[in-house]
């Protein structure tokens, strides 16, 4: 039992991530290919303009669902819609935020992204506390587009090409059906000026997305809706990330790798529930930390992944080193 | 014809501040390894470094640059990875605090005076290249200029006086990066990745080998004698780090068999102590060798001469030059429990902590007489600790040798309330 | 009859007390600790043997106590005179109070103890740096009124107005300030009382840092000194239990100790 214990908790997590992303990579978004289905509901951004999808993110069926005439929206029709809603939260129970971290095509390529850098040799910028403080906040807003935007359509406020207005401005639906060779989406809607807008700043929400990305770790899920919709309901999740505040020395190492720059994770000793709201669940936290239990992923309140010292020593390989000759 | 008068050989300043040293250090180290049980094989060797330096005052480092450190504080990866050594100059001489304390206020820090009196007598078997110093306790901060007016070369390192704010950090990440391009231009050394990354490794594994003999203490026969512990430690300030590493392997496989032959470094009846507060420094061991003397051991420290050297470990997340240095600032600054901050809260949770893992029976926190900052912070630990129900006693002490049948007492007294409890919990 | 001593060897003198099997003091011994205190400890120790009867054989454990502890290698045991002194404090007021807090002028230091309920030492506070505030501050001042140590009580509570303030910090320098008193006519039984309160209030700031808990006790030669005592009282406002014979607390609790602990090793 302790073997097995000390065979994860030394684990090297980045090797583990990336395999893991590869797989449901190649799930999302070429499923259809093997005839995996997974449903409408999955809590990733992957995206649905993908023909060969083998799993679609709830927004665009969420969208199309709630843009009904408001009678009929809370009528006895919409059982559909409460369904689609529940199977979401299910799936979203099981991982909690490691969605995120684990199983996102948009968070994957980002990862990729960061990847081509490092090639490079390129240093990563961060924003610095004032800047984090206020751009966490637009996640919010894009959560509203994605809610408001359909309700509105449905009680006629805002004209049809408004119905899935988060999915026009969204990156994945003009990146991933690239991987199965369609640009169809590369395209400015001239149907009305409200669609071209919309378009044309997908366009560019795009470009920003490559290129924040390229320079930012996981630039975009700062202002994901999804990230914010799991936030919602995080609490009820199977899996969480755990601090024993008592054993933290504040070194901030976590704080140090953490892509989304969250400092909760280091200076706050008291929680012991340390997911916040940007938290991908990517678990490097719990990797860079040198302390015993001091953070650590817990399934059903059972220890599964915790830091170690050991561990930590293995993964910045200082458990071993040869004199050379100076 | 005259008669030949026997020549009275008369000692300069330097051949008897060397004499007086030795026979301190001579002193000591004779205590340690005749006053108790029997010592460990592996520590031979550092006996034996210490009769080599600090008695016979040979030189180490005769082929490497030499940075002189005054503080914790320097990054050792830096200076490691432009080929040189660092030596941590905190001094624990007698002999050097008489010596400075003509330089300085009656009420000084005694280690700041010796660290002084060490410099102004220009007597260095390791002579530092170039001196470094962070701005962390008044006394050290303003001994920059004193050493300067001697003639070093001296760079000071600007260190915040608070840790919680992202501005804090900034400022400590630029003084290091500043520090890293002062020094590398100083040594005509570039800072290589590939150098650095080593450095980082190398002394990453030299603490990754203290946290596992220092585990061992945890058990319930601790293997290792307080005073070791610190002979080790201490030895980290100014050995050849190669030489270290190699010598504490063999101390760890020693121990280990001891713990399984539970063996216990003092007596089962000994009541284990956290020591906490101003370093103690060889030769100046004398309140942990009173409180072992008196049949008590000591099980974990936190001070800046022993523990917390080897605590906060460096992670990168990806090693490029400037990640890594980054990453090795946040090591010196964000874990630090250095008394010269304005909060303290992380000083108190780390000996709460400490109490709880070794299982310990009480702590002893001793400031040095003139040491402002630990004078201050002592009145917030003892009723932290009251609060958590952990016995704490409180002795200042300084560098002078007779502090003898004062110190005793009060030590003793603390060990035997400690050792009546035990008794009535049993 | 088994017999058990505790001897407490001071910078001043050399305390003796020896107890029987019901911890009941037997006899006791208060002689000079001069510059060969091993000698003449184990001098003084024999003539109380002689004085009381007691066969040396009887005597079955020995336990010392005080500055000269070690020295003394044929006590069985040697504890500090912090832990001797709460023992003895806890024993000598049985029936009386439970002491909580333990206050001690010696010829050269003085001490505050507290104590927890079960009679454990939990806190405690030294001056060991400095006269002024010990024994020694009487002798000096009783000797430069040309009075009697044991004289000093009298004049105390014949003290007409209030106590004179004393300055000095330090009670070779508080000479100087007596000389200065006298000067300006002040009336010796003024200046007695001065120093007594003083010396209360310095031993008020010693015992503060340990806290003041009810069930005080005062011990040590100056506790004889019935105007010192009720400086002190007054300065802490409230009541102090004298024991009997309060030179030889410590040595008691050393004695008291030397019983417990031979019970123990011949219980197992």
């Amino acid at each position: 039992m302790k073997k097995i214990r000390d065979y994860i908790n030394n684990a090297d997590i980045r090797k583990f991530r990336f395999w893991l992303q590869l797989f449901f990579f190649v799930i999302f978004v070429f499923g259809a290919y093997f005839s995996i289905d997974l449903g409408h509901e999955i809590p990733v951004l992957s995206c649905g303009y993908d023909r060969e999808n083998g799993g679609m993110c709830y927004f665009l069926p969420l969208q199309h669902q709630l843009a009904r005439p408001l009678d009929l929206l809370f009528s006895v029709a919409s059982i559909t819609v409460l369904i689609g809603f529940l199977t979401f939260v299910l799936w979203f129970i099981v991982f909690n935020k490691a969605w995120c971290g684990y199983a996102c095509p948009l968070g994957t390529m980002q990862d990729w992204l960061t990847s081509l850098r490092k090639i490079f040799g390129i240093r990563f910028s961060t924003y610095n506390q004032t800047q984090f403080d206020k751009l966490k906040k637009i996640k919010y807003f894009m959560l509203a587009l994605v809610i408001l935007a359909p309700i509105l359509v449905g009680m006629g406020v805002l004209g049809g090409e408004w119905r899935t207005a988060f999915c026009e401005i969204c990156p994945g639906r003009m990146i991933t059906p690239l991987f199965v060779g369609d640009t169809s989406q590369w395209t400015i809607d001239f149907s009305s000026k409200s669609a071209m807008v919309l378009t044309a700043l997908g366009m560019i929400i795009t470009g920003l997305f490559i290129v924040g990305s390229f320079f930012k770790k996981r630039f975009f899920c700062f202002f994901c809706p999804m990230s914010a919709m799991h936030y919602i309901f995080s609490d009820a999740a199977l899996i969480r990330l755990k601090k024993d505040g008592d054993k933290c020395t504040k070194c901030g190492d976590c704080y140090n790798v953490c892509d989304m720059q969250i400092k909760d994770i280091a200076d706050d000793v008291e929680s012991t529930n340390i997911l916040r709201d940007d938290c991908t669940l990517c678990m490097k936290c719990v990797a860079a930390c040198p302390e015993d239990d001091a953070l650590h992923v817990d399934i059903l309140n059972m220890k599964v992944f915790t830091s170690t010292k050991d561990g930590f020593a293995k993964r910045m390989q200082v458990n071993k080193w040869e004199a050379k000759d100076d | 014809m005259t008669k030949e008068i026997n020549k009275h050989h008369i000692e300069t300043p330097k051949e008897k501040q060397n004499r007086h040293k030795a026979m301190e250090a001579a002193a000591v180290l004779e205590k340690i390894k005749h006053e108790f049980k029997e010592p460990a094989k592996a520590m031979d060797y550092f006996y034996d470094l210490y009769d080599k330096v600090h008695c016979k005052h040979e030189a180490l480092h005769d082929d490497k640059v030499k940075v002189g450190t005054m503080c914790i504080q320097v990054p050792a990866e830096i200076v490691h990875a432009l080929d040189a050594t660092p030596i941590r100059l905190c001094n624990g001489f007698y002999t050097d605090d008489e010596i400075g304390s003509d330089l300085l206020p009656q009420k000084s820090c005694p280690l700041v005076k010796a660290t002084i009196g060490h410099f102004v007598s220009d007597n260095f078997s390791d002579k530092p290249d170039v001196v470094i110093s962070p701005t962390t306790c008044d006394q050290k901060a303003k001994s920059g200029a004193i050493i300067e007016e001697r003639g070093y070369k001296l760079f000071d390192m600007e260190f915040p006086r608070t840790k919680e704010s992202e501005e804090s950090r900034e400022y400590w990440r630029r003084s290091v990066r500043k520090f890293t391009a002062q020094l590398s231009n100083d040594l005509n050394k570039k800072l290589t990745r590939k150098k650095l990354k080593e450095s980082i490794t190398k002394i990453g594994y030299a603490q990754h080998l203290y946290h596992q003999l220092n585990s061992l203490r945890k058990n319930e026969n601790a293997p290792i004698l307080g005073v070791d512990m610190f002979l080790v430690t201490n030895a980290f300030f100014f050995d050849n780090i190669n030489n270290w590493i190699s010598a504490i392997k063999p101390l760890i496989k020693e121990m280990e068999q001891r713990v399984k032959d539970e063996y216990n470094a003092a007596h089962k009846r000994s009541p284990r102590i956290v020591y906490t507060g101003s370093p103690p420094i060889f030769p100046n061991l004398k309140i942990p060798l009173t409180i072992e003397e008196s049949d008590a051991i000591i099980v974990a420290d936190e001070t800046c001469s022993s523990n917390r050297m080897f605590n906060d470990m460096v992670s990168v997340d990806e090693w490029f030059v400037n990640d890594m240095v980054d990453a090795v600032a946040d090591r010196y600054l964000k874990g630090c429990t250095c008394p010269i901050f304005t909060k303290n809260s992380d000083r108190i949770r780390r000996i709460v902590e400490l109490v709880r893992d070794y299982k310990a029976d009480g702590v002893v926190y001793q400031a040095f007489a003139g040491c402002q900052v630990y004078e201050m912070e002592q009145r917030s630990v003892l009723e932290a600790m009251e609060k958590e129900g952990i016995p704490i006693l409180y002795v200042e002490s300084d560098y002078s040798p007779n502090q003898g049948g004062q110190l005793t007492t009060r030590v003793e007294a603390f060990i035997e309330s400690l050792k009546n409890r035990r008794k009535k919990r049993i | 009859m088994n017999y058990f001593a505790g001897i407490d060897i001071g910078s001043t003198a050399i305390k003796i007390a020896i107890v029987d099997e019901n911890r009941a003091l037997v006899g006791q011994k208060i002689s000079a600790s001069g510059s060969m205190f091993y000698k003449y400890a184990q001098e003084a120790l024999k003539e109380l043997l002689k004085e009381l009867n007691i066969d040396e054989s009887d005597l079955v454990y020995t336990v010392s106590t005080g500055y000269g502890r070690k020295l003394f290698k044929e006590a069985d045991e040697n504890i500090s005179e912090i832990t001797a002194n709460a023992i003895g404090a806890r024993e000598a007021a049985r029936g009386h109070c439970e002491v909580k807090t333990v206050i001690n002028i010696g010829g050269q230091d003085s001490k505050a103890i507290s104590l927890d309920n079960d009679g454990n030492v939990v806190n405690f506070s030294m001056n060991d740096r400095c006269a002024a505030g010990t024994g020694k501050f009487l002798d000096v001042v009783a000797l430069k009124l040309e009075i009697g140590v044991d004289e000093l009580s009298e004049y105390h509570f014949k003290s007409q107005g209030t106590p004179l303030p004393i300055n000095s910090t330090c009670a070779v320098f508080a000479e100087s300030e007596i000389i200065g008193l006298l000067g300006n006519n002040n009336s010796v039984e003024d200046i007695v009382a001065g120093v007594h309160y003083s010396i209360a209030k310095r031993i008020v700031k010693l015992v503060k840092r340990v806290g003041i808990k009810e069930g005080l006790y005062f011990d040590g030669g100056p506790a004889l000194n019935g105007g010192l005592v009720n400086a002190i009282e007054n300065e802490i406002g409230k009541e102090i239990f004298i024991p009997e014979f309060p030179q030889i607390t410590t040595s008691f609790g050393a004695a008291v100790l030397a019983q417990e602990s031979h019970q123990y090793e011949n219980a197992i």
